[in-house]
């Protein structure tokens, strides 16, 4: 693998290992505040998919990209160095936000790890096919909770449809395009942003038309980006001081 | 604001007076379905417990995070309780003489002691 | 993980004698019987109005302990420091919540309803385990609450789990299982600042010294003060006395603290070798009284939170319900 294709890749990886490590935290926050405990456990279970996806992509970059270790790479980094996307970095708001955000997200999560059941890394590749039945789950979960929520009376239907409102710009903002999406497409890395970004568009769609809501003009509204280049909404600054808390207190000791 | 946790999830909170009355309404933790587990192919759904769901899909999404996020598990069944017909526990006596009932079950019939009785009693058999 | 002793409810003498004098003695007689012999009872089957009433306090004020437990350790869930320690926090706290439903389905199969039962939390009337007042002030004291609370809860539960009532041994069983988990996962993260470097050591100690009294709390007030009832013992409501379970956990637990070099503050603590029993300076019980009536430095606070997450909830909750359908409480 040529200098070029290695850190295209460790680009790639990079963000879809912050994407979930954010957001994962961020899920987690309900754990033990949820509406109901049935729905405690079952977001707490997925925010901690979320996180061990993360670990094990980092672990990818340690290990066969000449990356850092995944627990200094993750709770020492600078929020500058960090490429997730703003919609994870957003704090948990209300349910109807998180459920959003979450199925969104994870529709994205699935478009984009089916994609690379034919990535030529094979790191990747396994990856991907180690993770399809979570994300199944997850995606099985967020589609029942957006349907019912839509279905459960005018309050609910409207909380959701401004949920989608909010999280749509900020979700477009996932399939923000590297400057190096053409070179992973020739080597079979995975198809790019914008392939995934119109797979997930019809993935969502039928979903949401099914739920009554009613999807914002992707033409007409444009997409949150600058997370993928480090530029980020002050929320990340005051997660990543939080969540290195106790690691910063001495990098070097073991926890 | 501040409210001055220890908990940093909980400072960001707007939490309410202590002593503001609220009341969870009856009916508000929906219906309760019965989950039955099964372990592996081959093997029965066994019952596991409960969960609280508005409906069996979502009894059935949450059902698998509750009973099935340790063990092994391949599939779950969930049923709502009020559909479930059992017995009083009362009518236990109508189950009481089964193990009596010798002529239902293998060990009712002796078929070795007929055999070596026979085995004593008759002369040696001829070589064949 | 639960604790606080049992904390039973003193029975109205006049309106027990009332109740009893209604029990049917034929009924009685049964129902004494299969527990000597050792038999479970069943949601169906006829029980004395006291058993079932104490039954439902106990399980219900377990139940409540697991939700309010999994508030001081979630504190430490955006802060835990690396992802090992923070998928099993994660994983732990979530264990607590899935404790509480198993149990609050227990204590429905004797009649009373979740949303009462959280109700009852919320106002106060019902109780939780005193422990969960007290603050997690540091990483440190996460690793004493998952290794010596969850040793606590233990010790508690094993005993429970032995009792008559068939739905909180089965919801037990499973509990007991998980709590291995919960007690393996704190040992070793305690273990981690006691063999670390002199800042975590002192950071441990720091957070033992402070958690030490709660814990002696744990089991409830001593026998010769606890007022508990025969009646409980004979049903196997009530499964060990307070001491006992205190010193059985002593014995487990403080050879594992000592042989970490770790102090405990108590100068009188040691165990008599003649008698076998730990003896120790009596914890302060009037400030155990004080805190379960609500002058712990954490009561308003855990209220107040778990009134949040109900309020916050209820849009979702109200969305999808549903009053006019058929509603039964748990089968077993």
């Amino acid at each position: 693998m040529n200098a070029a294709l290695q850190k295209a890749i460790t680009t790639l990886i990079t963000s879809m290992a912050d994407d979930a490590l954010i957001l994962g935290h961020r899920n987690s926050e309900w754990t033990g505040l949820g509406p109901i405990m049935e729905e405690d456990i079952a977001f707490s279970s997925m925010a901690q998919d979320k996180i061990g996806h993360a670990w094990a992509l980092y672990r990818i970059l340690q290990e066969h990209l000449g990356g850092e270790d995944p627990d200094q790479f993750a709770f020492i980094r600078a929020a500058k160095d960090f490429t997730c996307c703003h919609l994870a970095e957003l704090p948990i708001s209300s349910y109807d936000f998180s459920l959003m955000r979450h199925f969104l997200f994870d529709h994205a999560e699935a478009v984009r790890y089916e994609s690379l059941q034919q990535c030529s890394f094979e790191p990747l590749q396994q990856l991907s096919k180690k993770v399809k039945g979570e994300l199944k789950y997850h995606t099985l979960h967020a589609d029942a909770w957006v349907l019912q929520l839509c279905r459960g009376g005018e309050e609910s239907q409207q909380r959701m449809q401004a949920a989608l409102d909010r999280c749509f710009p900020l979700a477009a903002g996932i399939f923000e395009p590297g400057p190096q999406d053409a070179l992973l497409a020739d080597a079979g890395i995975y198809p790019g942003e914008q392939t995934l970004y119109d797979k997930w568009l019809n993935t969502i769609y039928p979903l949401l038309v099914n739920a009554s809501l009613n999807l914002p003009d992707p033409a007409a509204i444009p997409p949150q980006y600058g997370g993928r280049y480090g530029n980020h909404t002050p929320h990340l600054q005051a997660l990543l001081q939080e969540m290195g808390e106790v690691f910063r207190l001495d990098p070097t000791a073991g926890w | 604001m501040s409210n001055q946790s220890y908990d940093p999830r909980v400072n960001r909170l707007k939490l309410g007076n202590a002593d503001d009355p609220i009341k969870v309404e009856e009916g508000e933790n929906w219906n309760v379905y019965e989950v039955f587990h099964q372990e592996k192919r081959g093997a029965h759904h066994e019952h596991v417990g409960c969960v609280h769901a508005p409906d069996p899909q979502l009894a059935l999404v949450f059902a698998k995070e509750q009973f099935g996020r340790r063990k092994k598990c391949v599939n779950l069944w969930v049923v709502r309780s009020a559909d479930i017909l059992a017995f009083d526990l009362e009518d236990e006596d109508m189950f009481a003489n089964n193990l009596e009932k010798t002529y239902r079950d293998a060990s009712g019939f002796k078929v070795m002691d007929k055999i070596n009785k026979f085995k004593g009693e008759a002369v040696k058999p001829p070589k064949a | 993980m639960y604790g606080g002793g049992y904390i039973f409810d003193e029975p109205n003498k006049k309106q027990l004698r009332e109740e009893q004098q209604h029990d049917d003695p034929e009924k009685l007689a049964i129902f004494e019987a299969r527990i000597s012999k050792g038999e479970k009872i069943e949601p169906g089957d006829w029980m004395p109005a006291e058993y079932r009433r104490q039954l439902t306090r106990l399980i219900e004020q377990h139940a409540h302990s697991e939700i309010i437990g999994a508030l001081p350790e979630g504190t430490w869930i955006t802060r835990a420091p690396g992802f090992k320690r923070k998928l099993a926090l994660i994983a732990k706290v979530q264990d607590e919540i899935g404790h509480g439903q198993l149990l609050y389905n227990a204590a429905e199969t004797l009649g009373k309803s979740r949303e009462a039962m959280i109700n009852d939390l919320l106002s106060g009337k019902s109780k939780y385990s005193n422990v969960f007042n007290y603050p997690a002030k540091t990483w440190a004291d996460v690793t004493v609450i998952g290794f010596l609370i969850d040793a606590a809860a233990i010790v508690n539960q094993v005993a429970n789990a032995k009792g008559s009532y068939g739905p909180y041994c089965r919801a037990l069983e499973r509990i007991c299982y998980e709590e291995s988990f919960h007690l393996k996962q704190g040992h070793d993260a305690l273990i981690s600042l006691a063999t670390g470097t002199p800042m975590q050591k002192a950071m441990l100690q720091d957070a033992l010294n402070r958690w030490w009294q709660p814990i002696m709390h744990f089991f409830g007030p001593p026998d010769k003060v606890s007022q508990h009832s025969e009646k409980l013992m004979q049903w196997r409501v009530k499964m060990a006395s307070n001491d006992e379970m205190r010193n059985q956990f002593l014995d487990t637990y403080v050879p594992k603290l000592w042989e970490l070099g770790l102090t405990l503050p108590d100068p009188l603590l040691h165990k008599n070798i003649e008698t076998g029993r730990w003896e120790y300076t009596d914890p302060d019980w009037d400030l155990f009284f004080k805190v379960i009536n609500g002058g712990g430095p954490c009561n308003q606070e855990r209220l107040q939170v778990r009134r949040w997450a109900e309020e916050e909830g209820r849009w979702v909750r109200k969305a999808l319900m549903n009053p006019k359908e058929r509603r039964a409480l748990p089968v077993a």
